[in-house]
């Protein structure tokens, strides 16, 4: 994609047609993405806070303003927290981790969007022997077989739903999972209704399908098959199931795309090894042109968890006991690297007394919302870097100014692992700076310098650090489209494990649940671009206090209309909502728009989904 | 179109290109990124591609920017004080194939008629469009089925013909006959086998498209009858994922929106590019939407680009063929699946 300029500004936006994955096809975000960086509102000076209001300073007066409390934070034995951005390139992230372990020397280091996509690729590797993700959006186009595990990939991933679409006009089978009949499902030739926060337990009655097949239809060698067999033994398998496993098995190649739904991360962790386990007893794990694609939920998802921008990891998504990466950590910053076990984000907000936060708009992308702000009230030192002004920017006590993607260097990597060169297309405005230079020099004043040159320069660091993106530095700049890091070796057999197979919690009649992990309405790249915005502030302006939305039988049921509002009750609050009617739903399903999360955490109490009933106000 | 035809030896046409350069902003197809070719004004002659497949992006963006100011509005004392922004400067498109010539004149009528638009006629009246036929069809044109290629017989300042080792240059307007005679002794008279050659070459473009037919006479009869069965846009639209890449690309597409953008202390009304696609793009103040519904919204852009309404003021539909529409669809509603779709009342996927 091209950001066209004209005196220093985006001003439109052209397609490529020759890029690999996109091939001259843009979704709206894309065809608008010029226009948040230009029309938004954009920071251009450095801010510090002074008598309650954020005044310009000098950049030299921001990062000594930044270092001198940070530090004292950290010599009162208080704690401080990174959070880095799928928003960021990979250089931005890489240099968040690097200021954490490195320069803070703290674990507190996460991105808000981590737990939705980091904890499925470790449910893969579990199965996988610690191959990540597999395939392509080419694959999934040359599949004879899909099977999606649904979250609206119309709306939500459209360059994913294209390939879909491609795949069933030449004659692929569709199989949808999902608690809603959308689009997609609509295209299926088989969609498997299930209930939100179940989708789980829906593969593992697959595995149970595929099982329990004809031995001779197995691979017969993978090892932890029995084991496996049995922990799916007591799950029903009805014709639907057994017809989707044979369609799966008979394809030469299947592709499964999984898009983020809510839950705590063990749930979504044993969501990926069901899927993978899927793909291996149905023979397509591993297989070359099969593909296994979780679907991150912003751009740079992945290269943000691959620079190790987690509570838990190192760069690479090594383990943080993993010696030879803690040593090349070492031997890059020249200095060892913290190795405690951090905070994750939400935990993070509110806790740490000291918190940088990178390109991220805390209350627009966190589950717990708006009260995040009101949690950051309590930290004693926000530093915040972004190229527009957010709630999260307003409450921040230093505001370092820097670009927007259409004026930045570096890279980002694609669901597929393709890791692609970001050019700048426009001049950062006013005093603001590339965000891997704000972050080297932040880490420079807190004691560990480096002089970078260019992101380029950061990208073969990591290569140092991150073997899977050794040469990557080299490749993507004699390559036109990128390169992909290379996959670890893949010398062993899949290993199966038995399925955990615990339903999660329901009883009808009804289930309450967050539709999404992301609103891409209150991110500053849609709501700062006019054309953008429109669907969401329309949607805001109708519904100011929110909606809930379920079908027509159901709505019936209780006697309310579209519009009426209705008292949700579950054993831990209650909320009142408008009625949407939303024909796709399964019957007694419910659901609240990622949008309007924070008016029913009462209801769900801290979860992504809840048994609740619903009822008419008087 | 014939009347008036000179050629020129390609080793002479840099030095028309520095010539045309010196007077004017000439904009050209260029290599860009990885194998991509796009339209951008040109630093040096040699940048301009001969051999081309068309561009993905069209060169509409140099009449109607995707971003397009009209006027600054300044704060003056207690009132304000507004100045019409006008890009008037002289540019030459160069090597714009036919179906784009054609889609610029498409543009020019529409903003030229009822009531005129002086901004778009200020940027697209200093325009002089050299187009350059097309001597075999692109992968996925259509021209030959909407009167806009392969050659034109009109709609273009100069048309230019590939003729191996010479350009035939075919003046269409005043403004083309003005370019040749400012470029003197690079052109000379063509000769009759030069054009004998040209006209050859225009029936063999012809027969290469085949049986290429987009039927759209038979769906404007059907659209302008109310013949096309609602369920027909219901079923289509969940192949449909609302990117708006169909009216970007699309060289007769000017729907726009109006927005204000602050800059320096001053605002800037600016027209942009708008999508009949996106839900809100018919959204209403009182929060009602006429056409809420997809379905809706794609009917509405077919009921608009094939209806009889182009065909009575233009002679033609609203689209030149160039199949852009098909490259760019995130699902697969591009204008010939949609147009077969109405001409057999079934629509497949």
């Amino acid at each position: 994609m091209y950001v066209q300029a004209s005196e220093g500004r985006p001003v439109g936006v052209a397609p490529s047609e020759n890029h690999p994955v996109s091939r001259g096809k843009l979704c709206a975000r894309g065809w608008n993405a010029h226009e948040a960086p230009a029309w938004g509102e954009r920071l251009t000076k450095p801010l510090v806070r002074r008598g309650g209001r954020l005044e310009p300073t000098s950049w030299e007066n921001a990062l000594e303003l930044a270092r001198a409390s940070l530090t004292t934070l950290l010599e009162g034995g208080k704690s401080v927290g990174v959070l880095g951005s799928a928003r960021a390139t990979n250089e931005e992230n890489y240099l968040a981790a690097r200021l954490a372990r490195g320069a803070l020397q703290t674990g507190n280091l996460d991105s808000c969007l981590r737990a939705t996509y980091q904890p499925f690729m470790a449910g893969i590797a579990v199965v996988a022997d610690g191959r990540a993700p597999a395939g392509t959006l080419a694959d999934v186009e040359a599949s004879g077989c899909i099977l999606v595990l649904e979250g609206d990939l119309a709306s939500n991933h459209p360059q994913a739903a294209h390939a879909v679409i491609k795949a069933i006009k030449a004659g692929a089978k569709l199989i949808t999972v999902g608690c809603a009949r959308t689009q997609l499902a609509r295209l299926a030739a088989l969609h498997l209704p299930t209930l939100p926060g179940e989708r789980a337990v829906l593969v593992a009655s697959l595995i149970a399908a595929a099982t329990r097949e004809s031995a001779g239809a197995l691979e017969p060698s993978l090892p932890g098959l029995e084991a496996l067999r049995a922990s799916v033994a007591a799950l029903t398998a009805g014709d639907q199931l057994r017809q989707a496993v044979t369609w799966l098995r008979q394809a030469d190649r299947a592709s499964i795309l999984v898009a983020p739904e809510g839950g705590p991360p063990e749930r979504v962790a044993r969501e990926g090894t069901a899927i993978a386990t899927l793909a291996a007893v149905t023979g397509h794990l591993g297989r070359p042109g099969s593909a296994l694609l979780p679907l991150p939920a912003r751009g740079n998802l992945r290269g943000a968890c691959e620079m190790g921008v987690a509570p838990d990891l190192l760069p690479g998504m090594a383990p943080l006991n993993d010696a030879s990466a803690v040593a090349r950590v070492a031997r890059a910053w020249g200095r060892a690297p913290a190795l405690a076990t951090g905070l994750p984000a939400e935990a993070m907000v509110g806790t740490v007394n000291g918190l940088v936060v990178v390109a991220e708009d805390l209350s627009a992308v966190l589950p717990a919302g708006q009260h995040a702000l009101e949690a950051l009230a309590e930290t004693e030192c926000l530093v915040v870097l972004d190229a527009f002004v957010t709630p999260t920017t307003r409450a921040a006590h230093i505001v370092l100014p820097i670009a927007s993607f259409a004026e930045s260097e570096g890279t980002t990597t694609n669901l597929e692992g393709r890791v692609q060169r970001v050019r700048p297309a426009a001049l950062p405005p006013g005093d603001a700076r590339p965000g891997w230079q704000v972050l080297a020099e932040l880490s420079a004043v807190l004691g560990l310098p480096r002089s970078y040159r260019s992101a380029d320069d950061i990208l073969r660091e990591i290569a140092k650090v991150v073997p899977a993106y050794d040469g990557v530095s080299e490749r993507v700049m004699d390559e036109a489209w990128g390169t992909f890091a290379s996959p670890l070796p893949a010398d062993r057999e899949p290993t199966l494990q038995p399925i955990a197979t615990d339903r999660v919690l329901f009883a009808l009649p009804a289930v309450l649940a967050l539709d999404g992990v992301f609103d891409w309405g209150s991110d500053p790249l849609v709501s700062f671009s006019p054309t953008l915005c429109r669907d969401h502030v329309s949607r805001r302006k109708l519904y100011p206090s929110g909606l809930v939305q379920m079908n027509k039988a159901d709505a019936d049921g209780i006697g309310v209309r579209q519009g009426w509002p209705v008292r949700l009750i579950s054993a831990h609050g209650e909320a009142v909502l408008p009625v949407v009617l939303r024909g796709e739903l399964e019957p007694g399903v419910m659901l609240v728009p990622y949008a309007f999360r924070e008016l029913v955490t009462g209801v769900l109490g801290g979860r992504s989904e809840a048994p609740v009933r619903a009822e008419k106000v008087q | 179109m014939a009347n008036g035809a000179r050629t020129i030896a390609k080793r002479n046409v840099a030095h028309w290109l520095a010539a045309l350069m010196r007077r004017a902003e000439v904009i050209a197809p260029v290599a860009a990124h990885g194998g991509d070719v796009a339209f951008a004004p040109i630093a040096s002659p040699e940048q301009v591609l001969f051999e081309f497949g068309n561009t993905l992006h069209p060169p509409k963006q140099f009449v109607l920017p995707q971003t397009d100011p009209l006027a600054v509005i300044r704060r003056n004392g207690n009132g304000v004080e507004i100045e019409p922004v006008h890009d008037d400067r002289p540019r030459v498109i160069f090597n714009v194939r036919s179906c784009d010539a054609r889609s610029l004149a498409f543009l020019y009528r529409m903003h030229a008629s009822d009531l005129p638009d002086g901004s778009y006629l200020a940027r697209a009246g200093n325009v002089t469009l050299v187009s350059l036929a097309c001597t075999v069809p692109c992968e996925l044109g259509f021209c030959t089925c909407c009167d806009a290629g392969p050659f034109l017989k009109e709609g273009t300042d100069l048309q230019l013909t590939d003729l191996g080792e010479h350009l035939l240059a075919e003046p269409g307007s005043d403004k083309g006959f003005a370019l040749l005679s400012e470029a003197g002794d690079l052109f000379r008279p063509a000769r009759p086998e030069e054009t004998g050659l040209r006209i050859e070459l225009e029936e063999r473009a012809k027969r290469l498209f085949g049986e290429e037919t987009c039927h759209f006479a038979s769906a404007m009869r059907r659209i302008s009858t109310g013949r096309v069965a609602e369920k027909l846009w219901e079923a289509m639209s969940d192949w449909c994922v609302e990117c708006g890449g169909c009216n970007f690309v699309c060289p007769t597409c000017y729907c726009f929106s109006i927005k204000d953008m602050r800059q320096d202390g001053s605002w800037v009304r600016c027209r942009t590019w708008d999508s009949c696609q996106y839900q809100a793009f018919t959204l209403e103040a009182s929060g009602h939407n006429p056409r809420e519904r997809r379905a809706d919204r794609i009917k509405r852009r077919f009921f608009h680009k094939v209806s009889a309404q182009y065909y009575l003021r233009d002679g033609t539909v609203g689209c030149v063929g160039c199949g852009r529409c098909v490259r760019v669809c995130l699902g697969t509603t591009d204008m010939p699946a949609v147009v077969a779709a109405i001409r057999e009342g079934a629509w497949n996927g």
